[in-house]
């Protein structure tokens, strides 16, 4: 009985303990040279549980590596994780803090505007007050760390047109008799930025028709706004199917997880029945794809000439 | 075994169920709650009361036409005296944040929709704690877990004779465990 009572007590004290302890506050403090700028590039991906997916993120950032900071303005780049893991935005901007940096190019490794690019992202680093991105951000545990350098947020990949490349590209990888066949992109979706999503999709289809002969296209969800579920896919497959014979499935996803890539979506292929056998479909991703990683480099370059152009006109 | 040692074993059955069951009631019930809630995510917001409100404001403004006064007339129509920012998420949207609260105005139609988050009474704090939202919970929590297995199993002794385990309780273990095992053959087959 003794012993219960102390199993009892000890997690009375813990839970005690817990609520004594304090979130914590580190704020790392550097002296900075006068009217010198140290740049850092954080290439900001949305994180996964799927080793493979982030293993491709920190892949970009090795492949643009050189090629930053090798330019000379650039000092250091790093990769962050929105959710799930570290390093997270608020670990790496108090490491960029630590070691003295005055600016960070925040590149957001996003396909196209979503609460997490629009709110999220800002949010953390403390440039906006999201009322619900500020309680998710609490609910899931992603701290939010307002950086003494100053922090710049680069345009979404979609601004840079590549996208449709890239489609076009792992399009006709799959293709073999492109007159019989549609083309079918599965993305991520977001619920309040739908009408940006579809736009995307449609300029992508767009672009596919006008650049092979692959006349059909049709696009589904696979993300929370299809409550991650394969019905979408099976959907957007036999939307193309009233049209074509054969379907090439293309996922619209920045790297590969193998929840989205071989559940969702390979459930959602094998949901059409015996016309899977009419379907095409590589488990691939956007990335790697050396387009991305030249506008990484572009985008981050142009960002720190700027910084560095507007600091030498405000020199005496 | 003696009867004796048996007596004892038994007392410490009982008491181990009935006080590690006083313990942990209030976290079975906050919990269990939480599960319901979080069960039913893709039918509702478990966490916030979001209440959204549809507006109309003038149509055919362009981005670079938005100056703080006219955001500040769109925010009036949705009851918001003041805003903290706007930004401009993409070509012909608006998006106006205030005190828990923002307003998302589509420029070309002049189709607002104004959403104000609340905490859900019970339910946020429940959800936080089952989801270890909390730093650290996650011991107490796999302490629980730990604790209610000891008080399922020990729950399986309290009584002896017709009503215990060996009498129709068992009848009763069987049909509880059939429940996942049919679910699980179920899976398997679809």
């Amino acid at each position: 009985m003794k012993s219960i009572a102390s199993i009892l007590i000890i997690s009375a004290g813990l839970m005690a303990q817990l609520a004594c302890s304090s979130s914590s506050g580190e704020t790392a403090q550097t002296s900075r040279p006068a009217n010198s700028k140290k740049i850092g590039v954080l290439l900001v991906n949305h994180g996964s549980r799927s080793a493979t997916w982030r293993q491709a993120l920190l892949a970009l950032e090795e492949n643009v590596k050189d090629s930053l900071v090798g330019y000379g303005k650039i000092h250091g780049t790093k990769t962050a994780f929105m959710e799930y893991n570290e390093p997270s935005i608020a670990t790496r901007l108090k490491e960029f803090d630590a070691e003295g940096y005055t600016d960070v190019i925040i590149v957001p490794i996003f396909l196209t505007v979503s609460s997490h690019s629009f709110d999220d992202i800002p949010t953390i680093i403390g440039k906006k007050e999201d009322p619900q991105s500020l309680e998710t951000l609490k609910i899931e545990k992603i701290e939010r760390y307002t950086p003494q350098a100053a922090t710049q947020i680069a345009p979404l990949l979609d601004f840079s047109g590549m996208l449709k490349e890239n489609i076009l590209r792992r399009a006709l990888q799959l293709s073999k008799e492109p007159q019989k066949e549609g083309l079918v992109m599965i993305a991520y979706g977001d619920a309040t930025y739908m009408k940006e999503w579809s736009a995307l999709l449609h300029d992508v289809g767009a672009y596919v028709k006008q650049h092979s002969a692959i006349d059909a296209y049709s696009f589904g969800w696979c993300g929370h706004v299809a409550h991650y579920n394969p019905d979408s896919t099976t959907v957007a497959i036999k939307r193309v199917f009233t049209q074509k014979e054969k379907a090439l499935v293309v996922p619209v996803l920045v790297a590969h997880d193998e929840m989205f890539q071989v559940k969702i979506i390979g459930d959602g292929i094998a949901k059409t029945g015996k016309r899977q056998q009419d379907v095409a479909y590589v488990a691939d991703s956007i990335l790697p794809d050396k387009n991305i990683e030249r506008w990484v480099i572009r985008i981050a370059r142009e960002h720190a000439d700027k910084l560095v152009n507007n600091s030498q006109a405000q020199l005496p | 075994m003696s009867k004796k040692l048996s007596g004892r074993i038994r007392r410490l059955n009982i008491i181990t169920h009935r006080d590690a069951g006083y313990f942990f009631s209030s976290l079975i019930i906050i919990y269990s709650l939480s599960g319901i809630a979080l069960n039913h995510v893709d039918e509702w917001n478990p966490d916030f009361i979001i209440e959204k409100k549809e507006i109309q404001v003038p149509s055919g403004y362009l981005t670079n036409q938005l100056t703080p006064e006219l955001i500040t007339e769109f925010s009036k129509r949705a009851g918001e005296e003041k805003f903290k920012v706007y930004d401009i998420p993409s070509e012909n949207r608006v998006k106006i944040y205030y005190d828990n609260a923002s307003l998302f105005i589509d420029l070309q139609t002049g189709e607002g929709l104004y959403e104000k988050i609340k905490r859900r009474p019970v339910f946020y704090q429940s959800n936080v704690l089952h989801r270890n939202s909390l730093k650290g919970w996650k011991w107490v929590s796999d302490i629980f877990g730990g604790f209610l297995i000891i008080i399922s199993i020990t729950g399986l002794f309290v009584l002896k004779g017709k009503n215990g385990i060996t009498g129709r309780g068992k009848w009763f273990i069987v049909a509880g465990f059939l429940l996942p095992i049919i679910a699980l053959i179920l899976h398997e087959l679809s």
